[in-house]
């Protein structure tokens, strides 16, 4: 076990310099402080308490050097005196302590906007993957079992239509004639049980999964392919089973490695995808709410964000990672 | 026959492609026995594996098939269009060639054995895996319970092929066509899977076509003997007389080609000079003239029928090897140090290349 | 013309004559004829020639190319002067596209929004290229702790979320062309530094690379004159392809508002369409775009796959993301 405690070691390190990189880019960006207390952050306050220099913004304001205390205090419970290594030290124990830290912007903790945002994200992401396997595979079966005929070919030119459209432009076109012209789905994201959520998410989650669907395809179709000329398929009909039979317990799992790889890169996009879509689509789901947090500098809600995220990405490939040796047994062995 | 367990007559197998039908198997006719084994011999390219392939219902759909084939009192090609679906796989199965590449790489040893177990006979999980280790034993393999759990690359070439032979036996079928069997694997090992195939036949009553290119092999092992080039029957008879009397050059310079332990040792093996014809080309002759030192001006003109060279041995040839005809042809040869077709009678004691009679023809 | 039996005539005419070509099918061999005979798999035979498809590809990305390079120099509407007919009016014989609710017109918007979704991708992806491609060479040629290093690089590439990290660069450096364009290659240069990893190292133990070594090539030459070239050929198939992907790519950002400060691209003339008033009313000003980048991602990705079809590269991952 030897290459998983690796792969272990490697996937930490990957988080490490992701959220090092986050956090790092997002105190540079933002002083941290302009979000507490607003413009007073530029005042050099410490010159202020000692006297050295006028309050001038103070002054204008008419509130005097009352505000300068209100900096020191917001800059001790931030620490944002101390170095950015050492922020990041506390800020990464905290996450792993499962505290995120309040958000600047409205003083809600991070955990509770994970709560109320996460799932609906992770819905849209779950119900456009069904749809992008649920599509792909039965269609890429079918297609390579009569491979070069006229459903094949049909499928390949639909493919690269289908490719050549982003995600974006597909939610466009399809909100345009469900929701304007037809108006068969809502246009706003209804909360209200499960079904109003599907119901609701029927659009976007098409609009992330066909494009997949259709990368899927390309790869799982010419894998198909090719493993429908081994050997091994010609001693299963020679056992008399069924195409249906060879075709679902024969051939599609040694096919899968190539789309489940990426399945597993593609996860990046997809999560770029639902920001967009969830904007098209108004649904408030945590992409949507990353995009504002981050126009807004709104520091510990995007970092928690990139971590969230990442650590999907990550934990996602290990799966995939294993999911190979569960696919092919000879990888076992290979490491 | 009236006993006969398989009557295949006039079987024809031809493939349409962009350059004209190729006729891979050119009416073909045999009966087989329950309990008998016929042996298959020939080159590469000779039509035995499509014929076996035609047989096992595996040709690909673009294959044009004619003739009749009885497995029992029942028409083969007519279970094919209603896609009979319990009759291949388990009545009649086969093993292949290659065992490295005839097992699925991704499922267990047990669960492809029960798979047909669980397909055709309708048995549990438990039960069929539970058989399959009983038919693991059955092939010779040690420790047959936790070889079910491996997967095949962590068997060797002879094991993987007592799994597939394994896998065959499993519904226990009446035909077993075994399509060059050993071919793939170690010299070491060929011997044991060729006894195993024989002593599994004889135990179990069922008939075996076996197919090789090596005349050695179905030497003392099959009944019958067929010997195929070009997708033609050339000669055809049982073994014992076979090898007493030959009566085709084909099967002659085949001959010449395996080593023998009653030769003296560093006698030089024939190879046969020149390759088979592209079955393309639809011959008026004998597909074999371009290559054979028999070779008369009538083989050029006129294909030879399959005759009766005493009982059951048929041979199809103008000059047949042992008759004066065929005598005279080879003296007159020899003398002309060229045969009908051109070719070099030199070659014959010479490891010379040749130029491929086909591509000869075509220029003109 | 029967012979006699006994003659021996030249054996030239004898088997030019015996090797008679058959040309018509046997009817009665072909009564169990089934379906038509599959043909050899178009993925795995490299096509001889480019095809029909290739070219009509070709010719609609370069139309668009030159157009967008010539537009100041077109006979079009100023795509920024307001009112140049009615607003909100759809196609006509003097607003081929139609007009966008300020009464623009959509035709030479349509044909500007091309530079700069052309400009930024085409500029992204070489940048891509050129980082990713370094990359992947020295990883693949030199392995070691290098290939581990930058290895490790590429994954934390791909695992920060992509928007996020535009929204950084973004929100850190500004939204100038050139910002937008290095944001946009990281898009690409995971996928082409594992790509140029694959190559190289398939390259790397032939033996004109290690005939170079033998008389003394410096590792960079070796990289720079033996494998640079092999790894180029087969690349500039996914060019092409990877085109496509960053002109998506500024799409998706310029409807967030992302992109490019100055001019307007594809995506944000979409974005702009994109309105529920404006779809309802005049849904043009967000499908002339869309069919604009539809076509020519289309064309990119039949020109790309064709190039790649040719040179006979399977997919390693590009063109997925």
């Amino acid at each position: 076990m030897t290459y998983l405690m690796r792969r272990l070691a490697f996937m930490f390190g990957v988080l490490v310099a992701v959220t090092f990189l986050a956090f790092s880019a997002t105190n540079v960006i933002g002083d941290p402080l302009f979000n507490v207390v607003g413009f007073y952050a530029s005042v050099d306050c410490d010159a202020v308490i000692a006297g050295e220099i006028e309050d001038v913004v103070g002054t204008i304001a008419g509130t005097g050097i009352g505000e300068c205390e209100r900096v020191i205090e917001a800059r001790e419970k931030y620490h944002l005196d101390d170095s950015l290594p050492v922020r990041y030290g506390r800020w990464i124990v905290g996450m792993a302590q499962g505290d995120f830290g309040d958000s600047y912007a409205n003083q809600m903790p991070v955990s509770t906007i994970l709560a109320e945002r996460l799932p609906k994200s992770v819905l849209l992401m779950g119900v456009s993957m069904v749809v992008a396997l649920g599509v792909s595979i039965p269609w890429s079966v079918a297609a390579a079992y009569r491979a070069n005929q006229p459903f094949d070919r049909a499928s390949v030119a639909a493919g690269f239509g289908l490719l050549a459209i982003p995600g974006f432009a597909l939610a466009i076109i399809l909100f345009y004639f469900f929701i304007v012209r037809w108006q068969i789905f809502p246009s706003r994201f209804m909360d209200d049980n499960l079904f109003s959520r599907l119901h609701s998410l029927v659009l976007p989650a098409a609009s992330l999964g066909l494009p997949l669907a259709a990368v899927y395809q390309r790869l799982l179709r010419t894998d198909l392919i090719t493993t429908l000329q081994e050997d091994f398929v010609i001693t299963a009909k020679a056992k008399g089973l069924s195409d249906r039979r060879i075709m679902f317990r024969h051939v599609l799992r040694p096919s899968m490695f190539g789309m489940i790889t990426v399945v597993g890169l593609n996860m990046s996009a997809l999560i770029g995808g639902t920001i967009i879509i969830e904007q098209i689509f108004s649904i408030p789901g945590f992409g949507r709410e990353l995009y504002v947090s981050a126009i807004r500098d709104d520091i510990t809600v995007v970092l928690a964000g990139v971590t969230v995220l990442a650590t999907a990405f990550v934990v996602i490939n290990t799966i995939v990672d294993l999911l190979y040796s569960y696919l092919d047994p000879r990888v076992r062995r290979a490491g | 026959m009236a006993g006969a367990l398989l009557t295949v007559q006039d079987l024809r197998v031809g493939f349409l492609t962009e350059q004209g039908l190729v006729r891979a198997v050119e009416g073909v006719s045999f009966d087989l026995e329950p309990g008998q084994t016929l042996g298959v011999v020939g080159e590469s390219g000779s039509g035995k594996s499509v014929t076996a392939k035609a047989l096992m219902n595996l040709l690909p759909s673009y294959a044009q098939v004619g003739g009749t084939v009885d497995f029992d009192g029942r028409d083969m090609f007519a279970m094919a269009a209603s896609r009979e679906k319990h009759f291949w796989g388990v009545e009649m199965t086969m093993v292949f060639q290659d065992p490295m590449t005839s097992l699925n790489p991704v499922k267990k040893v047990g669960e492809q054995i029960a798979e047909s177990l669980r397909v055709h006979l309708g048995r549990s999980r438990r039960d069929a895996l539970a058989e399959a280790g009983d038919l693991l034993e059955q092939v010779g393999i040690p420790e047959p319970g936790a070889r079910l759990t491996q997967y095949p690359h962590e068997l060797s070439g002879g094991l993987r092929q007592r799994v597939v032979i394994a896998m065959a036996l499993a519904c226990g079928p009446r035909l077993l066509i075994a399509d060059e069997p050993t071919t793939a694997l170690d010299v070491t090992v060929q011997k044991h899977i060729l006894d195993l195939l024989d002593d599994l036949r004889r135990a179990r009553g069922m008939a075996m076509i076996l197919i090789t290119h090596d005349l050695g092999v179905v030497k003392g092992r099959a009944d019958e003997v067929m010997v195929m080039y070009a997708g033609h029957t050339m000669e055809e008879a049982p073994t014992t007389t076979l090898f007493a009397e030959m009566r085709h050059p084909y099967t002659e310079a085949l001959l010449e080609t395996i080593p023998r332990i009653d030769t003296p040792s560093h006698t030089r093996l024939v190879p046969i000079p020149g390759r088979p014809p592209e079955v393309i080309e639809v011959l008026d002759g004998c597909p074999f003239a371009p290559r054979c030192r028999y070779s008369i001006a009538r083989c050029l003109t006129n294909q030879p029928d399959l005759t009766s060279h005493g009982a059951g041995h048929l041979c199809a040839c103008h000059a047949p090897v042992g008759t004066p005809s065929g005598t005279q042809a080879r003296s007159a040869n020899e003398s002309a140090g060229t045969t009908a077709t051109g070719l070099d009678m030199d070659q014959f004691t010479r490891n010379v290349p040749v130029a491929d009679p086909g591509q000869s023809g075509a220029e003109g | 013309m029967p012979a006699d039996p006994n003659e021996h005539t030249t054996p030239s005419s004898r088997t030019a004559k015996y090797w008679r070509k058959e040309s018509h099918v046997n009817v009665a061999h072909a009564a169990r004829m089934a379906e038509p005979p599959a043909e050899p798999d178009a993925d795995r035979a490299a096509p001889r020639r480019l095809g029909i498809i290739f070219w009509v590809a070709i010719g609609w990305i370069l139309l668009v190319t030159t157009a967008a390079i010539v537009a100041p120099l077109l006979p079009i509407a100023d795509p920024e002067q307001i009112g140049i007919g009615p607003r909100a009016s759809g196609p006509t014989w003097d607003q081929w596209f139609g007009t966008d609710g300020n009464g623009r017109d959509m035709f030479s918007r349509t044909i500007w929004g091309a530079r700069v979704s052309l400009m930024v991708g085409f500029f992204s992806i070489v940048a891509g290229f050129l980082v990713g491609g370094t990359m992947g060479i020295v990883s693949g040629y030199r392995r070691g702790w290098i290939d581990l290093v930058l290895g490790f690089v590429t994954y934390v590439m791909l695992s920060f979320p992509l928007l996020v990290l535009f929204l950084l660069v973004i929100l850190l450096f500004g939204q100038g062309l050139w910002i937008v364009t290095g944001a946009l290659s990281i898009v690409v240069i995971p996928s082409v530094a594992r790509l140029a990893r694959a190559i190289t190292i398939v390259f790397a133990e032939r033996e004109f690379v290690a005939a170079a070594r033998l008389l003394g090539a410096t590792n960079r030459r070796v990289m720079v004159r033996e494998i640079l070239p092999n790894v180029l050929i087969p690349m500039s198939a996914l060019l092409l392809l990877g085109l496509g992907l960053t002109i998506v790519a500024e799409g998706g950002l310029a409807y967030l508002g992302l992109s490019v400060a100055d001019g307007f691209s594809w995506g944000k003339m979409i974005q702009m369409g994109a309105g529920l008033r404006t779809l309802q009313t005049a849904p043009w000003v967000a499908f002339f775009p869309i069919g604009a980048m539809f076509l020519t991602v289309l064309s990119l990705n039949l020109a790309g796959d064709r190039l790649r079809q040719y040179f006979d590269i399977r997919e390693l991952g590009i063109g997925s993301r």
